[in-house]
């Protein structure tokens, strides 16, 4: 039923060293595309409390305007790339004047349904502009690198090397600067950190957009490493929410951790040969992440990181 | 409300006086087919196809005399949509034969009402192996899906390939194509099936690394999830044989993969493309084709073999259909072939069809064998 890998001669041995860490460079990949959607959005969640469902399709508009630079309008990668980001950005930004800014006040459930109407124009809007099909930023071959027993391309170590670089900073702004505990202040206590002089509504909108250009980049990432095709925005969102959910509320580093632990958990269950005995069929990865979730939420309610911000 | 169906009953009398079963006037063609939605370029192209044979036997004057009169509905590629066309078309304005439907659940739910009427409902492109017990009044120019698994097993078999590694897209498609071919050939040396719109195969790429196999076959529903297979296979190192079928062979999956896609092989219906004499005319006239020239062709051929059976035994359902069973050769654009005792097209032969240089060039016939 199961097909089990055939051992040749002395391969089993290899078998057993040499896919770990081919999986591990996998989880690599996988993770860091989760993990640029998850952080920028444990910070909006983190410190507005808002839930933006239309993620998923700012991440697409990242990707297809990167896509309709260079393949369409013939740009170089790196301007294709910078346009994405700020066309990321622009949407986002739009996204918070429209459709949360006006309601998060009230309620802060309320934009969760705002930006789920807003996320189905965009699907529609992704649809008129760049049709049905499925796109490639770059359609050259990549060259691919074999560091040790692990092959991995050229394109995968910059691209993980870039989010892990991004991520960390972020982290750090947030969690070890003036500018961080700024921003910490306003997730704390809003009018107290208003009495203080700071100008929480900017940092607001500054936050939102900064989640939205991570997005724009998760978005690139998955064009530049696999393709994009209209229908893939929800699946996304919900890989990011599982990340910041599992890692504790408003906590950046936790949703990047989560993020990678679920990637390569997903690559373990479908690529290990469990006990020696069978493989799990690969249907059952994208089940990896919610089950992560309710896992960690039955052990440890508040996530896996306790949040490091003070209850007010 | 009862005025409303009163009205409509008067109007649905008077356009039955005027129907086309009689020997005067127009002969009516229906044609079904998605000429919106998702789907929407098989039934342009199909459609397209269908409009070029009857405006050529218009211009050469009909049939005995008779001009044919084409009457085109919507079906969506969704049964219920078709099984409305096929209503409208039957009732009201009573045509003798219907091109149709395209997408195989268009034909399975017209076919019961088109087989009560004694109406012939030729299909020129549903390849469900389903549409083959679908009625007595179903035919199809275009084969099945259970002979591609076939022509695919010989052609293994003829390669000397027996192992074979198999990933499936978890649609009703891929699905079928993966248990035919099983059927056809035997079973996989690694056989994994994956979510719909998968783009991330690392890890099921890992585990093939240490499995033996001679060819890789990319079973997804479209070139977006077909090309990303194909390329992390040739990240791996893998250098084994690839190859996919209709779903793959699409330009989509040459943007996506470029040089990775490179001697991947499609075993599809032949391509019927600029250089053939159909594909430059039917490109001339209509453009370049939405899906391909060669689904214009099967409906161009449908037309052409219901003309030819309304020319010898005149507009009456049940004389057609004897034709249509009787029939030795029908030699069309896209082969010389007849239909077998279920309505099924016998004399079709596949393509295979080879990435060269970035681009899909048609190399030698794949006999269906029988």
């Amino acid at each position: 039923m199961l097909p089990v890998a055939q051992s040749r001669g002395s391969a089993l041995r290899g078998v057993l060293l040499l896919s770990p860490v081919q999986l591990l460079a996998n989880a690599l990949i996988a993770g860091s595309l989760a993990a640029l959607i998850a952080g920028g959005l444990a910070l909006v969640y983190g410190v507005l409390g808002v839930f933006n469902m239309a993620l998923g399709q700012l991440t697409l508009i990242g990707g297809y305007t990167a896509w309709w630079l260079h393949q369409v309008a013939h740009m170089s990668v790196l301007f294709s790339v910078i346009g994405g980001l700020l066309c990321g950005a622009l949407m986002t930004w739009i996204t918070f004047e429209v459709f949360v800014r006006p309601f998060y006040k009230h309620h802060r459930f309320l934009p969760l349904v705002t930006t789920i109407a807003w996320s189905m124009i965009l699907d529609g809007f992704i649809l008129l502009a760049f049709e049905e099909r499925p796109r490639s930023i770059l359609s050259e071959a990549k060259s691919m690198i074999s560091l040790g027993s692990v092959l991995i391309s050229r394109e995968q170590c910059l691209m993980i090397v870039l989010t892990i670089v991004a991520l960390l900073l972020f982290a750090w702004i947030f969690h070890c600067t003036s500018f961080g505990r700024k921003l910490r202040a306003v997730v704390q206590h809003e009018s107290a950190a208003r009495s203080l002089g700071i100008n929480s509504a900017i940092l607001h909108r500054v936050i939102f957009i900064v989640s939205g250009m991570f997005a724009a980049a998760g978005g690139i990432f998955i064009g530049i490493d696999q393709n994009l095709s209209p229908t893939l925005a929800f699946s996304l969102t919900i890989k990011a929410y599982a990340a910041i959910i599992a890692g504790g509320k408003g906590n950046i580093w936790g949703a990047i951790v989560c993020a990678y632990v679920i990637a390569l958990l997903e690559q373990l269950l479908v690529g290990i040969h469990w006990f020696g005995a069978f493989y799990v069929p690969a249907g059952y990865q994208q089940t990896v992440a919610l089950l992560f979730i309710i896992v960690i939420l039955l052990l440890k309610p508040s996530g896996l990181f306790r949040s490091f911000a003070r209850t007010a | 409300m009862r005025t409303f169906f009163a009205l409509s009953s008067l109007l649905a009398l008077s356009l039955t006086a005027c129907g086309g079963a009689g020997d005067e006037g127009p002969i009516k063609l229906g044609y079904i087919g998605p000429l919106t939605g998702d789907a929407a370029s098989y039934g342009i192209d199909t459609l397209n196809g269908t409009k070029m044979k009857v405006d050529e036997i218009n211009a050469a004057g009909g049939i005995n005399g008779r001009q044919i009169q084409l009457i085109a509905e919507d079906g969506k590629c969704a049964g219920a949509d078709a099984a409305t066309a096929v209503q409208k078309l039957v009732n009201i304005d009573k045509v003798i034969a219907i091109v149709g439907g395209q997408c195989s659940g268009e034909t399975l739910a017209a076919a019961p009402v088109a087989e009560a009427a004694k109406v012939i409902l030729l299909s020129p492109l549903s390849s469900s192996p389903d549409v083959t017990n679908a009625g007595a009044y179903v035919y199809r120019d275009y084969p099945s899906d259970a002979l591609k698994t076939k022509a695919m097993a010989a052609y293994f078999q003829e390669k000397g390939l027996t192992k074979v590694a198999v990933i499936t897209e978890n649609t009703d498609f891929a699905q079928g194509f993966r248990a035919s071919l099983k059927k056809d050939f035997g079973d996989f040396a690694f056989d994994e099936v994956v979510e719909p719109g998968t783009k991330d195969f690392r890890s099921l790429m890992t585990r093939l690394k240490n499995v033996d196999f001679d060819v890789f076959l990319a079973n997804g529903q479209s070139p977006a999830t077909i090309a990303p297979m194909v390329v992390q296979l040739r990240e791996q190192g893998m250098k084994q044989l690839a190859i996919t079928h209709d779903a793959g062979q699409s330009a989509d999956t040459l943007s996506i993969g470029g040089k990775s896609v490179e001697g991947l092989e499609a075993i599809n219906v032949p391509a019927l493309g600029k250089d053939t004499a159909f594909g430059s005319k039917f490109i001339a006239q209509y453009g370049e084709p939405q899906g391909a020239a060669a689904f214009g062709a099967h409906a161009y051929d449908a037309v052409g073999v219901l003309a030819e059976a309304i020319g010898a035994v005149g507009a009456n359902g049940e004389a057609i259909k004897g034709y249509l069973d009787q029939l030795e050769e029908y030699p069309g654009v896209v082969g010389t072939f007849h239909f077998d005792e279920n309505g099924d097209v016998v004399g079709m032969s596949y393509a295979l069809i080879v990435v060269q240089n970035g681009a899909w060039v048609q190399t030698r016939p794949i006999a269906i064998p029988e």
